[in-house]
């Protein structure tokens, strides 16, 4: 089959360049539309548009809001906690440590200033790395530095009622595992003299039938008991852990949930009670800790209490 | 509104993606050390002492 001739190219004809300002014209547009073109935004089109876009914000801002709380306020709570710890240092490094007193709980009183750290906290269960320094004063501006001291209450290794407060959510969370401390658990508070022994009182499950627990026989239980069997009725709702309203101050009282009653300071236990929010994320309740007095030491070079080796 | 904000950054692509990001950069900015300093003490999550 021969092949078929090929058709003769018309003469390139050239047509002379225009100014293409037809395209923007809307009759263009409406008589080719383009597939993927979307229809031209209307009123009730921008309006949805721009109603979805403002949720996805918000989402996002309260996303960003967690992460704020969570992890970007531990971070400025760990420089400040850092610099609190470096003053109180550099402070007892500075002063000429006096020798403690013959009765090592018959301290003078420290000189608290609000906002500024004045002793060190430990809690041997929670790991060697959990120490902070604790402030005096409970606002915000005070917390956000580390856990802090309820002005007006006894002081470390004082007879009455140590109470500290602690975030337990953000702002370093001092107080994040609270909750499983368990009784005879060790506290320890380091002043710039002593070091003061605390352990969580038995809880409330606990209380009948401590003598019998096999728990109470163990070493670390020495010097903890109900204490509504060695101290009397006043102390009968004091136990290791409570949980209370927010309202319930009562629970830092010198006798915790004893108000009214005037006790002698030489009839009161020496107590440490930790306070944090309950539960977590949420302000609705508190979550308490009793502890008490078990032990103290004078502070001398490199000597370390044992209860700070207990796992 | 977002479509706005990409329309009304000036310069070419490369120019608008450093500006969109160094907008996002600042908004973050200020929610993180403005914003959220100023509204968590009004909010109910981390409330520790007794009354």
């Amino acid at each position: 089959m021969p092949p078929r001739p090929r058709p003769v190219d018309p003469p390139t004809e050239v047509i002379a360049r225009v100014e293409d300002d037809h395209y923007d014209d809307d009759e263009y547009y409406d008589e080719e539309p383009a597939k993927d073109e979307l229809p031209p935004d209307s009123l009730g089109r921008k309006a949805v548009r721009g109603f979805g876009e403002a949720l996805i914000t918000m989402g996002l801002v309260v996303l960003l809001f967690v992460v704020y709380e969570v992890y970007v306020t531990d971070l400025l709570s760990a420089g400040k906690q850092e610099d609190a710890t470096a003053a109180l240092d550099s402070e007892w490094n500075s002063d000429v440590v006096t020798p403690p007193p013959a009765d090592p709980n018959r301290q003078s009183k420290l000189n608290l200033i609000e906002g500024k750290a004045f002793a060190k906290m430990y809690i041997p269960v929670f790991g060697n790395d959990w120490k902070f320094s604790v402030v005096e004063g409970t606002t915000d501006k005070h917390l956000e530095i580390g856990p802090g001291h309820y002005k007006d209450t006894a002081q470390p290794g004082e007879a009455g009622n140590f109470s500290i407060a602690g975030h337990r959510v953000g702002k370093g969370a001092p107080f994040n595992d609270l909750d499983l401390l368990e009784s005879c658990n060790s506290i320890v508070v380091q002043t710039q003299t002593q070091w003061f022994v605390y352990r969580v009182l038995p809880m409330s499950s606990e209380v009948s039938g401590w003598a019998s627990n096999p728990k109470s026989k163990e070493a670390a239980c020495a010097g903890v008991a109900p204490l509504s069997t060695t101290l009397g009725d006043a102390y009968a709702k004091t136990v290791g852990q409570e949980i209370v309203v927010p309202t319930q101050g009562e629970v830092i009282a010198p006798i915790p949930h004893q108000v009214g009653t005037t006790v002698p300071a030489d009839k009161q236990a020496r107590l440490l009670t930790l306070t944090t929010c309950h539960p977590r994320f949420s302000d609705k309740q508190r979550l308490i800790v009793h502890a008490i007095e078990t032990k103290s030491y004078p502070v001398a070079d490199g000597f370390v209490p044992p209860e700070m080796t207990e796992a | 509104m977002y479509g706005w904000i990409w329309a009304h950054l000036p310069g070419p692509l490369y120019l608008r993606v450093i500006e969109a990001v160094v907008l996002v950069l600042g908004i973050v900015a200020l929610l993180m050390f403005v914003v959220f300093p100023w509204a968590e003490p009004k909010l109910p999550f981390n409330n520790v002492t007794t009354e």
